[in-house]
């Protein structure tokens, strides 16, 4: 019998249509929401109803608490699953979707509310014996004296804040003052609490996550770890399980120190907790996430279990099996995540329509992707695309099927990262497993001239298409696809 | 065809020797090229003159143009390039941050003009060139879309 009849999705894009997909195998019907700008999209039509819950902007629809509640009841939805960002990690929803007699597909609230807290998750972790990024533990004051003993350069970081939003950089103490005026402007405005706090900034260093799922029985299974170094902004570009970096015995330090912050709060469902990792392989608790993962798709490649089954399941009171509490890891997974975003202009977004569309298939290649060929662009919403991943006996292996994945890759229409990753997987650091979390300011840069054999080649690629083109004595192209003379090639040769 | 004339950047490039240009998808601009052993996927997009290959993942604009059209294009040049006020658009549609310059300001070449936040992230609109600030068209708090005037410089 299927956990649950029906469930709504409180999200949208891929992890949308991830949770849908889940949803299908287990016999639960999919209930997706969408704002007025995702009327068409691409989740909307997989599920089996769509609820309008309000205009484009997020804080009108997808974070709506009322409108989303509303919608589950009103389709008779016994759960909701909130996948990332958004609500997932909101206690105010948690606790509404508990009032409204559904199921929240999550922790209880109390834990959303310490772990949210990012000051009260580090207090949290100390007092659970597990190192923490030095720096304070309470709010700063209005003249931090404590941030000399930290040291310099520091980050800023919002107490509320989170996914790498609202943290801030300081190199000296001259710029304190700005920063903290700044770093509380940014905090209160993005996340309504102007809180912040100090940690040291440590470099080199790398980013790995380990990956827990829980019962309501107390049983947790740690299901490895997850190497997120390749970052921009903050921001994780590329994923990989198991990392690279570490031996049997930092690994068992990391999923030690994992189990013991679980171990001190209420927890239930699949949550990360986060670290970063030195040089000298200290490992230090950066964060806890109580939510399914962007790359949690990374872990269900290498241990076969799908992570938003069990979130379901777990939900719905089952415990978890021996199957899963001793589910091993089994070769090697990447994930490179494409977004709308120019690595030639410091990944800045781009706007536009995708014209092109060809994703990758074949033996050990996923595409979790929300968007397809006509797919406007919402500026509204996060730029990320699809997230490409491949699954192969070993990391050798797995670089090797990600460069034939990426250059079976089309996008067309908007730049996308996919410049940036291409690059990436023929480079030495990336291919040896030896980078950290500076890759890319110190080896992609910024500067990025056109190869002058690329140059070359587009130029043969131009001046055939145009040739191809214009050597047909048929009526110019005409305007159902505008700016694209190669309709009228298509049409040409369909009639051969 | 040998009368085209493909250039990157403004700049004349030598089309690549020994490579060959298949077409597979006409219809969304998908084609292959092909040098023996060596092939890579290339999608390519536009029209006329103005073509965008995106080769490894990079778009590349370029300009394809016979001789006639060359003689024609650099006259179009030679009067636009006196081009007085240069007004600065928005790229991409968002909603204006701050607004960091006003009438009457000199500006210099890569100077903030205004903030536009677009899909979650804030992005500087900077000065393509130094100049006065004859105009800002648009105040914080406003929603703009792509080719939006923002500013406009002298």
């Amino acid at each position: 019998m299927p956990p649950f009849s029906r469930l709504l999705i409180a999200n949208r894009g891929e992890i949308a249509i991830r949770v849908i997909r889940t949803c299908r195998e287990l016999g639960i019907s999919p209930i997706s929401v969408h704002s007025d700008a995702d009327v068409d999209a691409l989740h909307v039509h997989m599920a089996d109803a769509s609820e309008r819950i309000g205009p484009p902007a997020p804080r009108e629809s997808y974070l709506a608490i009322d409108a989303v509640i509303a919608a589950a009841v009103r389709r008779g939805a016994e759960a909701i699953h909130p996948g990332y960002g958004f609500l997932s990690e909101n206690p105010e929803f948690a606790r509404a979707v508990e009032a409204a007699g559904l199921v929240f597909i999550g922790p209880p609230p109390t834990t959303l509310e310490s772990l949210g807290n990012k000051l009260a998750a580090r207090r949290l972790a100390q007092a659970a014996g597990v190192p923490i990024v030095p720096g304070t533990t309470v709010a700063l004051a209005d003249d931090p004296r404590e941030l000399a003993v930290i040291g310099f350069p520091l980050m800023l970081k919002a107490s509320a804040g989170g996914g790498g939003r609202g943290m801030r950089r300081v190199d000296s103490p001259d710029e304190v003052a700005d920063a903290l005026v700044a770093a509380r402007r940014e905090a209160l405005s993005a996340f309504g609490d102007g809180t912040v706090y100090a940690e040291r900034l440590l470099a080199p260093v790398r980013h790995i996550e380990v990956q827990l799922l829980g019962d309501r029985h107390g049983r947790l299974a740690v299901l490895g770890e997850r190497d997120c170094s390749i970052q921009r902004r903050h921001q994780k570009l590329v994923e990989e399980s198991p990392s690279p970096a570490i031996d049997p015995g930092i690994r068992e330090a990391l999923f030690d120190s994992a189990r013991r912050v679980a171990g001190v709060v209420d927890f239930h469902s699949a949550a990360t907790v986060e670290f970063l990792l030195d040089t000298a392989n200290n490992h230090y608790f950066l964060e806890m996430n109580t939510r399914l993962q962007v790359e949690h798709g990374v872990t269900e490649l290498v241990t076969g279990v799908d992570l938003v089954a069990w979130q379901i399941r777990v939900a719905a009171g089952q415990p978890l099996p021996d199957a899963v509490m001793h589910a091993s890891s089994r070769g090697h997974a990447i994930e490179v995540r494409l977004y709308a975003e120019d690595p030639y202009n410091d990944f800045r977004p781009s706007a536009g329509r995708i014209t092109a569309w060809q994703m990758p298939a074949g033996p050990g290649v996923r595409v979790d992707a929300g968007v397809a060929a006509d797919t406007d662009l919402q500026p509204e919403y996060d730029p990320l695309l699809a997230k490409l991943m491949v699954h192969a006996d070993d990391r050798s292996a797995a670089v090797d099927r990600l460069r034939r994945a990426l250059d079976e890759t089309v996008i067309g229409g908007v730049q996308t990262d996919a410049g940036f990753l291409r690059w990436l997987v023929d480079d030495a650091s990336f291919m040896t497993g030896s980078y950290d979390t500076g890759l890319i300011d110190d080896r992609w840069g910024i500067d990025h001239p056109l190869p002058d054999e690329h140059g070359a080649l587009a130029a043969i690629a131009a001046i055939a298409v145009r040739t191809a083109t214009e050597s047909s004595p048929i009526r110019p192209p005409d305007s159902k696809r505008a700016g694209s003379a190669w309709a009228e090639v298509a049409r040409r040769r369909a009639l051969r | 065809m040998s009368d085209l004339e493909a250039r990157i950047d403004g700049e004349s490039v030598t089309p690549a020797k020994g490579w060959r240009f298949e077409i597979i998808d006409p219809a969304r601009g998908i084609g292959r090229l092909i040098n023996g052993a060596a092939s890579m996927p290339v999608l390519v997009e536009g029209k006329a003159s103005d073509w965008v290959v995106t080769i490894r993942g990079r778009r590349i604009p370029v300009t394809v143009r016979s001789w006639r059209e060359q003689v024609l294009a650099g006259a179009e040049t030679a009067t636009t390039a006196r081009a007085g006020p240069a007004a600065v658009r928005a790229t991409l549609p968002g909603l204006i941050l701050t607004v960091a310059v006003s009438a009457g300001d000199p500006v210099d070449e890569g100077a903030t003009l205004l903030t536009i936040e677009a899909m979650k992230m804030q992005n500087d609109v900077r000065a393509p060139r130094s100049g006065r600030v004859i105009e800002v068209s648009v105040q914080a708090g406003e929603t703009v879309t792509t080719g939006t005037p923002l500013v406009r410089l002298e």
